[in-house]
């Protein structure tokens, strides 16, 4: 049964990509590949809201997918938005005062991931 | 459980051992329970798009059939039969797959359904303009329920994940943890036992050196 459990723990962050693209990587080709092997499309609508959300110089700094750091140590549920332009984006996304870091609890990540569904992903850590 | 505390050795470095799996055992759990609680966020999420999307879905359907009746109350039954045999279709959908931690979901991004009149096939001097429009809201339809499957699909896979990966955590917190804080359990009772035991012998061996020394 350990076995079992130190495997899905290896796989649980599987999913996130080998390297996060800019935004402007991404208007160009929005596919990115994952550690996984497999591949991540982002939706064209969802890079488009980004775009409008920054100003063009930016667009390269970006890094995209938006990792939500999901660290037990915060409670259940509540994930971490770390990285300047990131958490610009997601305030302004959420209608948030800009931080620094931004700590999201469940009812905000909901809204998050129903907005950029594609273009955030979740990091686990412990 | 039992049995398992009846194989382990009772020794320090078992017990050194074993609380270094439990951490692991607890921090693994709470991961898990972080993941379950993203995918249960996902799932309900999901759920309500597909509620609202639905019943979107379904209105334009009930809309396309109206349009059709009246098209073949217009038309005739047969004639709109004919122009609906007339019609070859080839549906255009660009499907790629997103991941949503770890479980992969299609995304049907661009779904071209509408077509110009010339290119829907039927003859344009037998047809009418009610026949045209109860085929525009057909393929309206078609792109609606195109976008509803994908998340019909997604939900149904997270779902999947979900349930698995709830079983991994009732895995950890009612038989893993159980079994190895029993055994922790067991070795610490074991050592202190020893050590009383320990303390016992020598107290009586003190006591018999004090006794021969007394008797010299």
């Amino acid at each position: 049964m350990e076995e079992i459990v130190l495997r899905e723990l290896v796989r649980l962050n599987a999913h996130l990509p080998k390297r996060r693209v800019s935004l402007k990587e991404a208007l160009e080709k929005p596919v990115v590949e994952l550690a996984d092997g497999g591949t991540h499309q982002f939706r064209r609508s969802e890079l488009e809201l980004l775009k409008s959300l920054l100003p063009e110089e930016d667009w390269d700094s970006l890094k995209i997918p938006i990792l939500i750091e999901m660290d037990p140590k915060l409670g259940r549920g509540a994930g971490r938005i770390r990285g300047k332009l990131e958490c610009r984006v997601v305030a302004k996304v959420l209608g948030k005062q800009e931080r620094e870091e931004l700590v999201l609890y469940l009812p905000e990540l909901a809204e998050l991931r129903g907005k950029l569904q594609t273009t955030t992903e979740y990091l686990f850590t412990a | 459980m039992t049995k398992a505390v009846a194989t382990i050795s009772p020794t320090r470095m078992e017990l050194i051992r074993l609380r270094r799996r439990i951490e692991l055992a607890q921090k693994g759990h709470d991961l898990l329970e972080q993941k379950m609680d993203a995918l249960m966020m996902e799932f309900l999420g999901l759920a309500r798009r597909i509620r609202v999307k639905r019943k979107e879905a379904f209105g334009k359907l009930l809309e396309a059939h109206r349009k059709l009746l009246r098209c073949m109350a217009w038309m005739g039954t047969a004639e709109t039969i004919q122009a609906s045999l007339e019609t070859a279709r080839e549906l255009e959908l660009e499907v790629s797959s997103r991941s949503i931690m770890g479980v992969r979901v299609p995304m049907v991004e661009e779904v071209r359904a509408r077509r110009k009149p010339t290119e829907r096939g039927y003859s344009l001097h037998t047809g009418s303009a009610l026949l045209d429009e109860a085929a525009l809201q057909f393929e309206e339809t078609l792109s609606a329920l195109c976008g509803l499957a994908e998340m019909e699909e997604a939900v149904r896979r997270i779902g999947r994940e979900l349930e698995r990966t709830r079983r991994r955590v009732n895995a950890l917190e009612y038989v893993l943890l159980p079994r190895l804080k029993s055994m922790v359990a067991f070795i610490a009772f074991r050592l202190d036992e020893m050590e009383r035991d320990n303390f016992a012998r020598l107290k009586r061996i003190k006591a018999m050196l004090e006794g021969r020394e007394w008797r010299k």
